[in-house]
């Protein structure tokens, strides 16, 4: 087991959200203010890490024949725990997230990770790839609704600094409201998948270049 | 592919899957066992917190009836009544209460609980000076409204007509229904 390797993995070269494009309809819905970011990043960490370990401590039990059942049925039961618990002891977070919890259930990343790790790999492993994998999506996440808070509403931190109204960085009236509606989601994803590709190529190539060096 | 069709396979399959789903419900019975009371006491707590603020001392439930299917509970008082609709807004219906007094006029709204856009729609239930703004300027009015971009008297949230409109069609079915009432 290489936890570097898994670290880097989660948050860069192969980063659920950025580089593997899963979890997309998420991404696009509720990164409007960095309290939403990071409570989703959270509530599918917590998840994740869960059905992680517990479809890999089972994969030997469960037929082949009817693994996605069994997955499916293993992380909606998490994901409604967690919507339960939300509701009940942080309810904010839970009305501002609204439908998108039930439907962590249908979340690529988390299925995703079932089938490709989860299943083949140790219970210890997994829950490494699980909270790996989830902080990448957090950081995907808060790296999006920073630039579309800042773009669309002018504040940084809303629904969590400054008695939930965020610190105001451009004043009123000048931030460009679209940037908070649908199309500015999918302006901003595309152009932070775009800088993290290009992110990624430079420290490949002076990676390369250093060892062209030696 | 080698047909597998006898009894034994079967059943493994199937008892291993009810056994999955056996334990998640009861995992799940346990949680919502703890959690239901809780949600149920924040949710009434929060109506009741709702009604004290358009209709000072709160109410009690009274049978109504409506013809606009918005209104979902009506509250009467001395004061005059408070009455919860939940139009639908831009993003998913808007649960708020809507305070009337006995000659028909407005007395306050307040929104419960709403999905509405982050910093467009969202603002008609902010805690802050243009939430208030937009929510205080319904005081006093009676009959039928409608916000200014379709002739009214409503100034609409900047960016958020639908979530306004939504609003603004809430408080008409409330004060038909307290019309209603006699």
């Amino acid at each position: 087991m290489d936890f570097k390797k898994q670290f880097k993995e989660g948050l860069l070269t192969k980063n659920p959200v950025l580089v593997q494009l899963l979890g997309m309809c998420s991404t696009l819905a509720i990164t409007t203010s960095l309290f939403n970011g990071l409570g989703m990043g959270i509530a599918v960490t917590i998840i994740l890490i869960c059905s992680n370990v517990l479809i890999s401590a089972l994969r030997k039990v469960i037929p082949s024949q009817i693994r996605i059942a069994a997955y499916i049925v293993i992380i909606a039961g998490f994901v409604t725990i967690v919507d339960l618990l939300l509701q009940a002891y942080i309810p904010a977070l839970s009305e501002s997230l609204g439908v998108f919890i039930p439907l962590i259930v249908v979340n690529c990343i988390i299925l995703g990770r079932a089938e490709a790790f989860a299943s083949k790999n140790g219970v210890l492993a997994s829950a490494v790839d699980g909270l790996c994998q989830g902080i990448g999506y957090t950081t995907a996440l808060v790296i999006v609704c920073v630039i579309r808070e800042l773009l669309g509403s002018g504040t940084f931190g809303g629904g969590l600094l400054n008695g939930g109204e965020g610190i105001r960085i451009i004043p009123e009236g000048y931030p460009a409201m679209q940037i908070v509606m649908p199309v500015g989601g999918f302006l901003v994803l595309g152009c932070v998948i775009a800088g993290s590709q290009f992110l990624m190529k430079k420290l490949e190539t002076r990676k390369m270049d250093k060892e062209a060096a030696k | 592919m080698k047909k597998q069709s006898n009894i034994g396979y079967v059943l493994r399959i199937s008892l291993t899957l009810l056994l999955i789903t056996s334990v998640v419900a009861a995992l799940l019975a346990g949680v919502n066992m703890i959690t239901a009371p809780i949600i149920a006491s924040a949710n009434e707590a929060k109506t009741q917190e709702a009604i004290a603020a358009v209709l000072p001392g709160g109410g009690q439930p009274i049978p109504f009836t409506d013809t606009t299917g918005l209104v979902k509970q009506v509250y009467a008082s001395d004061l005059g009544y408070a009455v919860q609709v939940a139009p639908s807004g831009f993003d998913g219906e808007i649960d708020m209460m809507v305070g009337i007094d006995k000659e028909g006029k407005v007395l306050g709204i307040s929104i419960i609980s709403q999905t509405e856009t982050a910093g467009l729609g969202a603002v008609a239930a902010a805690d802050n000076a243009k939430g208030e703004a937009f929510r205080d300027q319904f005081i006093g009015m009676s009959g039928s409204l409608a916000v200014s971009k379709d002739g009214g008297q409503v100034d609409a949230i900047t960016g958020a007509t639908i979530t306004s409109r939504a609003i603004t069609d809430g408080i008409n079915a409330a004060l038909a229904c307290v019309e209603g009432l006699g």
